[in-house]
């Protein structure tokens, strides 16, 4: 899948969370990590990305198709792919099961017993069968984030859209919730993900962006970008954030 | 000293609903002047409890119509339902009910004090059900309408499948508030004549002078009505409940 934007921006009144971004990712990138400080536009590009925001100017281009700008268009994108937060937004009033089959019946027009055999499927694979008759309010953070993840892939996505998925998760969690999305990647799932696990951008992303004040300051192959970072703020910010 | 205060207040509370229930209990009542009106207060009664359980069913689909418009993207819709609301609040119900039957019901030809006095109920119970249903359609997270969103859901299936059954449970304990009063409300039907309870009650008094032996039957009665809503409610609590 290709992804390019043209002078893409999003203004919220007089700030620009996405400033002027032109990038051009070509097809055989599989998995793109997001880096940068908090507030430097990663949450917002996905979203663009993912047709959550409609862009204040510039386009936005996915497998050579301009992103629709009607509602009505892009719910139709968005169900095609698949998006999960930092914090989770699981349905608190219905079980783990049910968060899954829910959007497999009533957007993908799933019978509700393939619905329900594929969800038990996904949530097996992710090691939380013995959870999947609990509520949300039961689970962990990082159970809860696992099938958030599980309920964002079930339908198989063109393009999983992962915003900083581990930020809100103590050290054990993150590394539950990373083993899975590395396990995704494995299985050749695309991607597009914000982070600021550095260690697993490395590890997991073929492609780098660094995001700044709305602006790309710097992208790359995931190897050269983490080893001979070009400019003073990716170099001066990686090792602020390697530090420790 | 906590366990002083709580003493002390219990005590102190427990005598004074002592002294109230002596104080009713022992008053020189005359029963049998009203014996031969029982029969008036007792289908009084079924008025009430009719017209109350209509309008109580008619006044959720009123409010759910004022809610729906309030939250209506369309200005129309939301003008319109905010003024009804302001202006059913904004005014004493006996005047509604005066304004309602002897002027708007007699110049469209419609003559059933009953039926008029039910749609009025219901709009006026309905204005208020309004406002508690917003209320709790606007305290669901914004995070849940983001994850709807996500998914691909159509704005009528975020409300369906996300925001309504986890706004049910919010808005129950002060539906159930709302439900008692209408039934309370009803007894200002009196002024267009609807033979409901408290009116069989005015003219038991009327008749024999028998104040209190006329008026103390209401506390049952109203009680045996309000009592079960209270009930339900607390049992839907229970039964809608997925925060523990």
């Amino acid at each position: 899948m290709s992804i390019e934007t043209t002078r893409l921006s999003k203004h919220y009144k007089e700030t620009a969370a996405v400033d002027e971004v032109t990038l051009c990712l070509p097809d055989s990138v599989q998995v793109i990590a997001l880096i940068g400080p908090s507030g430097g536009g990663k949450s917002t590009f996905l979203r663009l990305l993912g047709g959550l925001e409609v862009p204040s100017a510039g386009e936005i281009k996915v497998d050579g198709e301009c992103l629709p700008t009607t509602e009505d268009e892009l719910r139709k994108f968005r169900q095609r792919n698949g998006f999960l937060f930092q914090s989770f937004n699981l349905f608190p009033h219905l079980t783990a099961l049910e968060n899954i089959v829910l959007p497999l019946v009533h957007v993908h027009g799933w019978e509700s017993a393939a619905a329900s055999e594929r969800a038990q499927a996904v949530i097996a694979r992710f090691h939380l069968s013995d959870h999947a008759a609990k509520r949300p309010g039961e689970l962990s953070g990082g159970q809860q984030q696992r099938i958030a993840l599980a309920r964002a892939m079930a339908h198989e996505p063109a393009l999983l859209l992962l915003d900083e998925p581990t930020s809100a998760l103590d050290p054990e969690m993150k590394a539950g919730v990373l083993d899975l999305i590395e396990e995704l990647c494995e299985t050749g799932q695309r991607i597009v993900l914000s982070t600021h696990e550095m260690g697993f951008a490395k590890r997991s992303a073929d492609h780098v962006v660094f995001l700044s004040e709305g602006k790309v300051i710097e992208e790359g192959a995931a190897e050269s970008f983490f080893k001979n970072p070009a400019t003073g703020a990716v170099q001066g910010f990686l090792n602020t954030v390697m530090k420790w | 000293m906590k366990y002083f205060v709580s003493t002390v207040v219990s005590v102190v509370l427990a005598a004074t609903f002592c002294f109230v229930f002596w104080v009713v209990v022992s008053h020189q009542y005359n029963w049998s002047a009203i014996a031969p009106y029982w029969g008036n207060l007792v289908s009084g009664w079924w008025v009430t409890l009719a017209i109350s359980a209509a309008a109580l069913i008619a006044s959720v689909i009123v409010g759910a119509l004022l809610t729906a418009g309030q939250l209506s993207p369309h200005r129309l819709p939301r003008w319109l339902s905010r003024t009804f609301i302001e202006i059913i609040r904004g005014t004493p119900l006996l005047t509604q009910i005066l304004i309602g039957y002897y002027l708007i019901a007699d110049a469209i030809g419609w003559h059933s004090r009953f039926g008029v006095g039910l749609v009025i109920l219901s709009c006026f119970s309905g204005a208020y059900l309004s406002e508690i249903f917003r209320g709790g359609v606007e305290s669901i997270p914004k995070s849940q309408w983001l994850s709807a969103r996500a998914i691909g859901f159509s704005g009528w299936q975020t409300y369906r499948f996300v925001v309504i059954p986890q706004a049910v449970r919010r808005v129950l304990p002060a539906s159930a508030g709302q439900f008692a009063n209408l039934v309370k409300d009803s007894s200002l039907l009196f002024v267009i004549s609807v033979h409901e309870f408290t009116m069989q009650a005015r003219e038991v008094n009327a008749n024999t002078y028998a104040t209190f032996e006329a008026y103390l039957p209401l506390i049952l009665g109203y009680f045996i009505l309000t009592f079960p809503i209270s009930l339900l409610s607390r049992n839907l609590e229970r039964r809608f409940s997925y925060e523990h």
